[in-house]
């Protein structure tokens, strides 16, 4: 799937949508404004995955593979148990992994398996070129721990127990494994690790930047609300993700709603 | 309604479903009551409600400003508006004036589960208090090394009184009434406690809710607690019924390929066919032998570190039926547990915000379908098993800290920061008030004529 332009994200007119919504990329845009006009219920986790994989920005500004937010899959599927029960047996099925993030409550990111195992590769093929120590512990890691553990944390037995599998393992390659960005201490305890995506933190760091400015935004304005077709047109400095990501996010976790009017839905910050 | 219970009494309708049909239409009108209304004698926030278990009438709220005060939900001290609105006004107040009366807030208050006679307080001045209601005194006083956040007794006791404390300390201390001394303590938190609730199914089981995230639960005649929820633990929805989850155990047994499987308890079952998830104390024992030290069986539970949820577990309420836990989290998030097999049922309950720093109360229906949640300003009712947000009620004007179910007369009682106890009541039935129409004859009709007594 091609990255999408963001002309197709805007609400079609109604005579389009009958032909637009055989095509599958097309029923995520429609199915994203027609979710909250009732059309049809977009009902299928996994399609929606795949659709907001194939609309992630890439890029040098972006230097990781596509991820999708638990909250973003909230907002474009109505119901939230049958998300979190999908995403449970996906899991399981080794088809995605979710991460936990350090941007505020309960964030997850959802990746898909492949595109995990190519960012792993894409740092080894890093480590490599610059000549630094040799990367067989990326391999372990590769092998041994992602398809075996398949939750978001690890201990630190655990971890030495299924790399060494592989090998000998020494202090100093888990130190590698922090370095790389492919696990991070957990604050509480110091003997689990919280795995990780390489090379995200300029990402989160647009992502909590890009929630603030889109939120100050809705806020500055008098009612508080803006059409969703003006709101899309907008650039956000701060962040490298596009406001499509944002939106989603902001509708799924509850912080943003939408509201039907005769001139299209409008985006409204939501106070409760 | 007429036309049903003609049906019932020809027995074309069975009793159950007749019961249950009129519970749920008076259950779907809930709102705001326009014809009851509490008289809050309280000059602080209302952080606890009770309504007592062996007759349903007496509500003994607890508040902020120290004072405990007990309320009639059944018949009204005065009527107001021509008899059409009843006030329930407290029977009694104690407040800070009281010689032995609390200094600082009540935390919480319980009635003895037996009879109305005692009931006791728990306040952040590191003291519970057990009173004699019809006197009003102190009867029994243990002091605590914090403040109190929870207190509860068994409704299912029938050879203990023990009065379960959670604190800002981390043990679980037992108080007995019997002796007036502490029974024991419980250890294996690693912060503070602030939700505690006794097991509907059993009188030995104590569910705890941890400031570091944990639910645990412990049988008090053991050392340590015998199960921690752990999020990651995930089962889809509710489990199989036992024929069925028997044939899917075979079929997982034999494939099984976690080596840290527990053989003591077969009934445990896999969804999807996968390995059986390792049990806590599963792991802990491989955990043992790579470290080649030797615990007591008792605190080996305490090097678990599993945790319920990200953040203070804020709140817990488990069904009546025994089955299934309800917890809120400073996380934001509520999660409905299988007790079971200790795990998530990957209920989503769709909560912007809960309040983080105070614990909050939980209601259930009961038939098990409907939970009553604060969520912040307001009180938000959800379908237990699709986590859909049924009704939502706005009334207080500030956070809301506390919720109780009443199932004779299917209300809710609400009390919040704003220093009120709300009431929410199915709408009133139309041919009572048309009845009632008869002018000149409304006082008199207001006033119950079944209430009288020799």
């Amino acid at each position: 799937m091609g990255d999408l332009q963001p002309s197709t994200f805007r609400k079609r007119p109604r005579d389009q949508k009958s032909r637009e919504e055989t095509d599958p990329e097309n029923v995520a845009e429609s199915s994203r404004s027609s979710s909250f006009d009732e059309d049809f219920a977009f009902s299928d986790t996994l399609v929606a995955l795949q659709m907001m994989r194939a609309q992630f920005p890439a890029g040098e500004k972006v230097p990781v593979r596509p991820f999708v937010l638990r909250s973003q899959l909230y907002s474009s599927v109505i119901d939230r148990t049958q998300v979190d029960r999908d995403l449970e047996s996906l899991r399981r099925d080794r088809v995605l992994r979710v991460f936990k993030l350090n941007t505020g409550q309960d964030d997850h990111a959802i990746m898909f398996m492949d595109d995990y195992v190519n960012q792993i590769e894409g740092v080894m093929r890093r480590l490599e070129e610059k000549k630094q120590n040799d990367v067989t512990v990326f391999e372990w890691f590769k092998m041994h721990v992602i398809p075996s553990k398949l939750d978001t944390s690890i201990g630190h037995e655990e971890l030495c127990s299924l790399m060494s599998l592989g090998g000998v393992v020494k202090e100093n390659h888990i130190t590698q494994l922090i370095n790389a960005g492919l696990l991070v201490c957990q604050l509480i305890d110091r003997n689990m690790y919280w795995f990780s995506i390489p090379n995200i933190g300029s990402v989160l760091k647009g992502l909590s930047q890009g929630r603030k400015e889109l939120l100050s935004l809705l806020n500055r304005k008098r009612y508080k609300e803006m059409l969703l077709a003006t709101l899309e047109k907008q650039h956000l400095r701060l962040s490298p993700l596009d406001i499509r990501f944002h939106l989603r996010d902001l509708i799924g976790s509850g912080h943003l709603k939408t509201v039907q009017t005769p001139s299209g839905l409008v985006v409204r910050v939501a106070k409760d | 309604m007429w036309k049903e219970t003609r049906d019932r009494e020809f027995g074309n309708l069975r009793p159950n479903s007749f019961v249950n049909r009129i519970a749920t239409a008076r259950l779907s009108s809930i709102q705001l009551s326009n014809y009851k209304e509490i008289v809050s004698s309280h000059r602080g926030s209302v952080d606890s409600l009770q309504v007592d278990l062996t007759e349903g009438r007496y509500l003994l709220a607890g508040a902020a400003d120290a004072t405990v005060a007990v309320y009639d939900v059944q018949r009204a001290t005065s009527y107001e508006g021509g008899g059409l609105i009843a006030k329930h006004k407290s029977v009694f107040v104690i407040n800070k004036q009281h010689e032995n009366g609390h200094r600082y807030a009540i935390s919480s208050a319980v009635w003895y589960p037996m009879d109305t006679g005692l009931f006791v307080t728990g306040s952040y001045d590191h003291h519970v208090n057990v009173w004699d209601t019809n006197t009003t005194q102190v009867v029994q006083n243990f002091k605590m090394p914090g403040k109190v956040y929870k207190i509860a007794m068994s409704s299912q006791a029938r050879s203990h009184m023990l009065i379960a404390t959670g604190t800002e300390d981390v043990q679980v201390r037992l108080c007995d009434i019997a002796s007036g001394a502490f029974a024991h303590t419980l250890s294996g938190h690693r912060d503070g406690v602030m939700s505690l609730e006794w097991s509907t199914s059993s009188e030995w089981v104590l569910v705890t809710g941890g400031c570091d995230g944990a639910i645990r639960f412990w049988d008090i005649r053991r050392a340590g607690c015998f199960r921690i929820f752990d999020q990651s633990h995930s089962q889809l929805g509710r489990r199989p019924p036992l024929l069925s989850r028997i044939a899917i155990n075979k079929k997982s047994l034999a494939a099984g390929q976690s080596s840290n499987a527990k053989v003591r308890a077969p009934q445990r079952r896999a969804t999807n066919g996968n390995a059986l998830k390792a049990y806590s104390t599963g792991r802990i024992s491989s955990h043992l032998k790579t470290t080649k030290q030797r615990l007591h069986p008792g605190m080996i539970s305490s090097h678990d570190r599993a945790t319920g949820h990200y953040g203070i577990v804020t709140g817990i309420k488990g069904t009546d039926d025994g089955m299934y836990l309800l917890s809120a989290g400073s996380d934001s998030r509520l999660k409905l547990w299988d007790i079971e097999s200790g795990c998530n049922t990957l209920v989503n309950f769709e909560t912007k915000r809960l309040q983080s720093t105070k614990p909050i109360q939980m209601a259930v229906s009961d038939d098990s379908t409907l939970a009553f949640i604060p969520c912040m300003a307001t009180v938000k009712v959800f379908d237990m098993w699709s986590g859909q947000t049924k009704w939502t009620f706005r009334g207080h004007y500030e956070n809301v800290n506390c919720c109780w179910y009443n199932e004779q007369d299917h209300e809710l009682y609400t009390g919040g920061n704003d220093r009120q106890i709300l009431v929410w009541s199915p709408s009133k039935f139309v041919s009572d008030d048309m009845d009632d129409c008869r002018k000149g004859q409304k006082t008199a009709d207001a006033v119950d004529q079944d209430n009288w007594s020799d």
